[in-house]
């Protein structure tokens, strides 16, 4: 055991000054985390606010006018009214504007009457070049309209089946309450692997591998060497993640703050052992870099529920995304900064979390070759 | 263990996929000697190396170090080896102390005995550079000597040297073989590979081998001895005349290879009565002495 510890704080010694040593390293590290917090937490903004909407009200009357200037209330509506039906096609056509609404004759008239069989009509045409802009378009204005209906409140279809949806957690919808928890899992597993699988392939490649193979040193010794200066750089970073999120975005943090530290500590070690997994057994820093990018970046945006909703994802992709541990990580962050959410609740996340982790370490420990066998 | 053979290697073969890296070789050296890997790159000196350290493993044959079988048991043997690979393996962001005290730490020594032997082993190599230096700022030769001394640091009883002085300077090169001789005056056998022909002769016993073979082993007086009986001749030409007068000599009676020397020819003498004559008639064309045969000379006759 103690021959165990001395080993391992060589190996982490001598890691450590590799690391105070390479600038370049070191700032890539540090800086990456920011960089990332504030491209995604201020840039990107996935919210579509101000679409222009060319508006033709045929209707000209009081209840027309009170439903556009509903509209254009919530701010993510720019309407232009136009006056022909000409001048609204050509906008249209011409791509001016992502979308164009015309309110019917009798709308007004029919609101009034409130008719099941004639009821008040909106026709709204969204350009579906940008579909996703089209998509939020409609779910805007279906919001729009379910509030119009409370209003105008007194049509009986409207009372017969309205929909209603509510966000808990995010009533605001706010995507950087979503975003910022998240990026902590993407940085980390893109830094963390990306570090590691930098390590052991420098050595086979400088040559020094096979003079640790030639001292007593033994592999497991090498392995936890290796991770924990990493482990405390990347721990540094979930800490500095923590603290932008809270004090820079104002993002609530409901969870339970040591909860979320121990979903870290095990992340983090996954993250490394599967970096120093990959080089292990590329043994060049060149491909260990490009299998690390591949799978530090792409699990962590697709897999991960980061952008694409798991639920909504065909099955085998569905099921694809249990073996990457970016996705319980991001569940755990996610639930802990919006919600309050106990250990019960998250016991899944965790359980697959620490699965992954374990694997992770006694694969690299087991494939990490004592001769130097090609 | 009193046994005068620290490594003992029965047929050995070491082979990567379909190509022998090492074909069947058997040699054992000899506690405290100094023991000379001779052989061109790829001749399978550097495999040879790591299977005995325990790096690769044999295909078949069997490696014995002091006694013990290197395949069943690596690590009892490994706080005893110490291994200065081809390539330089210090870590060139780490100062030299810093390197040492790596290595060090990963053979179990003391902080205190680190630092103790740091010291006896700078002046061993007559270090003239801080230990605070770091290593990648250090000209060739020095990294050469430091690599030996990480090498040396835990007091191995068996040091392998995998062509430590590829690439230096030949003052380097003398100021390398110097400390292999005191290493092996103190007791340590050291295991060294080579492709310089002249540094053999360092050597207690040496090792020939080509393609993978062995094709001579010996003390490097017994190895040119049993090759070359007896001594080359150097003719110098003293005017045309003598290229045309040794061909028609060249693969006669009286000498066996010759090759371009200088300014005239190096060749082997085949019969010293019919060489005498050919000199006595021979005076006016060439400038005539003879040679001891080298090691050289044996490289070239067993390989190629």
């Amino acid at each position: 055991m103690k021959q165990f510890l001395t080993n391992v704080y060589a190996v982490a010694l001598k890691e450590y000054k590799h690391i105070v040593r390479d600038p370049f390293t070191l700032a890539v590290a540090l800086v990456m985390p920011l960089v990332f917090v504030f491209c995604f937490g201020f840039i990107i903004d996935l919210d579509y606010k101000h679409i222009k909407i060319t508006v033709r009200d045929n209707d000209q009357s009081a209840e027309s006018r009170r439903f556009l200037y509903m509209l254009s209330a919530g701010g993510y509506f720019d309407l232009t009214p136009v006056h022909s039906p000409l001048a609204a096609d050509e906008d249209l056509y011409k791509n001016k504007f992502p979308g164009l609404m015309i309110i019917q004759k009798n709308f007004g008239k029919n609101i009034r009457a409130g008719d099941v069989q004639n009821p008040a009509r909106v026709q709204l045409m969204a350009d579906g070049a940008d579909n996703a802009r089209a998509g939020i378009i409609l779910n805007y204005m279906t919001a729009v309209s379910q509030e119009a209906e409370k209003i105008f409140g007194s049509s009986p279809r409207f009372n017969a089946d309205m929909v209603r949806t509510r966000f808990l957690f995010n009533p605001e919808l706010n995507n950087r309450w979503f975003i910022v928890p998240a990026l902590s899992t993407i940085i980390i597993a893109l830094l963390s692997i990306l570090l590691t699988a930098l390590t052991v392939a420098k050595e086979w490649e400088n040559g020094s591998m096979e003079l640790l193979l030639s001292t007593p040193v033994r592999p497991y010794e090498i392995v936890a060497g290796k991770l924990a200066p990493y482990f405390g750089l990347s721990f540094f970073n979930i800490l500095l993640i923590f603290i932008l999120a809270v004090l820079v975005f104002k993002i609530p943090f409901n969870g339970s703050f040591i909860l979320y530290l121990s979903a870290c500590v095990i992340f983090i070690i996954g993250a490394l052992a599967l970096g120093i997994l990959i080089s292990i057994i590329t043994r060049s820093q060149t491909a260990a870099i490009q299998f690390a990018f591949a799978i530090g970046m792409l699990p962590g945006f697709v897999f991960s529920g980061f952008i694409f909703p798991i639920e909504n994802m065909p099955a085998f992709f569905r099921g694809l995304t249990f073996i990457f541990p970016q996705r319980w990580f991001l569940t755990i962050s996610r639930s802990l900064f919006l919600s309050d959410a106990s250990f019960s609740a998250l016991a899944v996340p965790f359980i697959c979390l620490t699965i992954f982790s374990c694997v992770m370490v006694l694969l690299s420990v087991k494939k990490f070759k004592k001769d130097v066998e090609p | 263990m009193s046994s005068k053979e620290i490594i003992r290697v029965e047929n050995l073969t070491v082979a990567f996929g379909s190509f022998k890296a090492v074909d069947g070789i058997s040699f054992d050296v000899k506690r405290g000697e100094i023991f000379g890997f001779l052989g061109a790159n790829g001749a399978g000196k550097t495999t040879t190396i790591r299977t005995i350290c325990g790096l690769l493993n044999p295909s078949s044959g069997k490696v014995f170090v002091d006694g013990k079988d290197v395949s069943s048991d690596t690590t009892a043997l490994k706080p005893h080896i110490g291994y200065m690979s081809q390539k330089f393996t210090l870590y060139k962001d780490l100062t030299i102390k810093e390197n040492m005290e790596f290595a060090g730490a990963l053979y179990n020594m003391k902080a205190a005995d680190i630092k103790k032997k740091i010291k006896v082993l700078a002046d061993f190599i007559k270090l003239e550079f801080d230990e605070n230096s770091i290593v990648a700022d250090l000209p060739g030769g020095v990294k050469q000597m430091v690599s030996l001394c990480a090498t040396l640091l835990h007091e191995p009883d068996l040091v392998f040297l995998d062509e430590p002085t590829a690439g230096v300077s030949p003052q380097t090169r003398a100021d390398f073989w110097g400390l292999i001789k005191d290493l092996s005056g103190r007791g340590t056998t050291v295991f060294v590979t080579t492709h310089y022909m002249d540094e053999a002769s360092y050597c207690g016993r040496i090792v020939l081998m080509s393609a993978g073979k062995i094709v001579a082993v010996g003390t490097p007086e017994e190895l040119v001895e049993n090759n070359f009986p007896k001594p080359f001749a150097e003719l110098v030409f003293k005017d045309a005349r003598a290229v045309e007068k040794i061909k028609t000599e060249i693969n006669a009676s009286v000498f066996a290879r010759a090759e371009n020397y200088g300014a005239g020819l190096r060749a082997e003498i085949i019969d010293n009565g019919r060489f005498k004559i050919f000199s006595a008639d021979n005076k006016n064309i060439f400038e005539i002495k003879t040679s001891a045969p080298t090691l050289e000379d044996v490289f070239l006759k067993l390989v190629s």
